[in-house]
């Protein structure tokens, strides 16, 4: 039998209403932390492991319609080897000129001799010919890197589609290759 | 006594389902220790000479299989250890087998030398997706799997594995 509309009545259906929500919510912040962190759980390395595309964060903006400007974030510990990047626009595009990496922190392999690596933020430009205002590409970037627990991973190549702004413009906003991953209480 | 409204019943039952789907999602994508081995040992690769070798021909050994590059290097620091170990411990039943996703001549070259006394087979993209089918979901290196005896997965490793680590579980296994 429904409880009558009385103040006292109302008063303690919300009170009900708010223990359960208490409760569903105590619920899914005891598993968020589990489902979101699945996935990398094998033994022998903690914290978690980031994959690629978000230890090596890759996007891209147009500066101009002759240049394009790609940046990699990589996380804190770990890293992107100099000779192992490479960038490229898909077929049918633009023609993508020479790109200057900059120099990265050098060290000494012993097999493979002296080598770059980039940390923290990496930003490169890329010079486009060919290209109109308003036309889109796909600009690729290859690379492989490794993190400081350890472990390798293989080549990883991302892709973002920028769009060349009118000449005089100003740049294009900067597109992510991997979305922003959102909490559950976002 | 008053009665529980149902919308309650149902969203406690919908919290409890959560909770234990994610407990089962654990399990799901834990490594996948005590597993059978069989799909692991019945691949085939290439070694540096191009010679076709079954897994399963190492069959009643304790095996360490580890994937690695030579562009990876934690995992040649790692071989070191394993090249050591399988000198001292191989006369037991100890076999190490490395799987390379790499280029046949680069693995030869550094196979050289290290003086690698363990084989060295040639995998490529599809020895990635092994890994990631034996639980390297990020297809990272190294990555080590040690069957014992009698075909059981009695360790999966991400990353280096310690000397002191590999030595406890193989004296279990031998």
């Amino acid at each position: 039998m429904a409880a009558p509309p009385t103040s006292t009545g109302f008063a303690r259906k919300r009170s009900r209403a708010n223990v359960g929500a208490a409760a569903i919510a105590l619920a899914v912040s005891l598993i968020a932390p589990a489902v979101h962190g699945a996935g990398t759980g094998l033994p022998g390395l903690e914290p978690k492991l980031l994959p690629p595309e978000q230890a090596f964060r890759f996007s891209a903006r147009a500066l101009d319609p002759q240049t394009l400007e790609a940046r990699f974030d990589v996380a804190d510990g770990y890293y992107l080897y100099r000779d192992k990047m490479r960038f490229a626009v898909e077929a049918g595009g633009p023609t993508l000129g020479h790109a200057a990496l900059p120099a990265g922190l050098r060290k000494h392999d012993e097999f493979f001799g002296d080598v770059e690596t980039y940390r923290g933020a990496l930003v490169v430009k890329l010079p486009i010919t060919g290209g109109a205002s308003g036309q889109s590409l796909v600009l690729r970037a290859d690379s492989q890197g490794c993190a400081d627990v350890g472990v390798c991973y293989p080549p990883t190549a991302q892709q973002v589609r920028v769009a060349l702004p009118a000449a005089g413009t100003g740049p294009g906003p900067v597109v992510d290759a991997a979305p922003q991953k959102k909490g559950w209480f976002r | 006594m008053e009665r529980i409204p149902r919308w309650w019943w149902v969203a406690l039952v919908g919290a409890a389902a959560l909770v234990a789907g994610a407990f089962v999602a654990r399990d799901v994508v834990a490594p996948n220790a005590d597993g059978d081995a069989a799909p692991l040992l019945a691949v085939s690769l290439p070694d540096i000479e191009g010679r076709p070798q079954r897994l399963d021909q190492w069959r009643g050994k304790v095996l360490v299989v580890n994937f690695w590059a030579t562009w990876c290097v934690p995992c040649r620091d790692e071989m070191r250890d394993f090249i050591r170990t399988q000198k001292s411990t191989g006369d037991k039943g100890l076999q190490f087998v490395g799987i390379a996703v790499d280029n046949a001549d680069k693995v030869q070259q550094f196979a050289k030398e290290i003086d690698l006394n363990y084989p060295a087979l040639i995998g490529g993209m599809e020895a990635m997706q092994l890994s990631r089918s034996l639980g390297n979901e990020l297809m990272a290196l190294p990555f080590t799997i040690i069957v014992s005896r009698d075909g059981k997965i009695a360790h999966t490793q991400l990353g280096p594995l310690k000397q002191a680590q590999l030595d406890s579980i193989v004296a279990k296994l031998l």
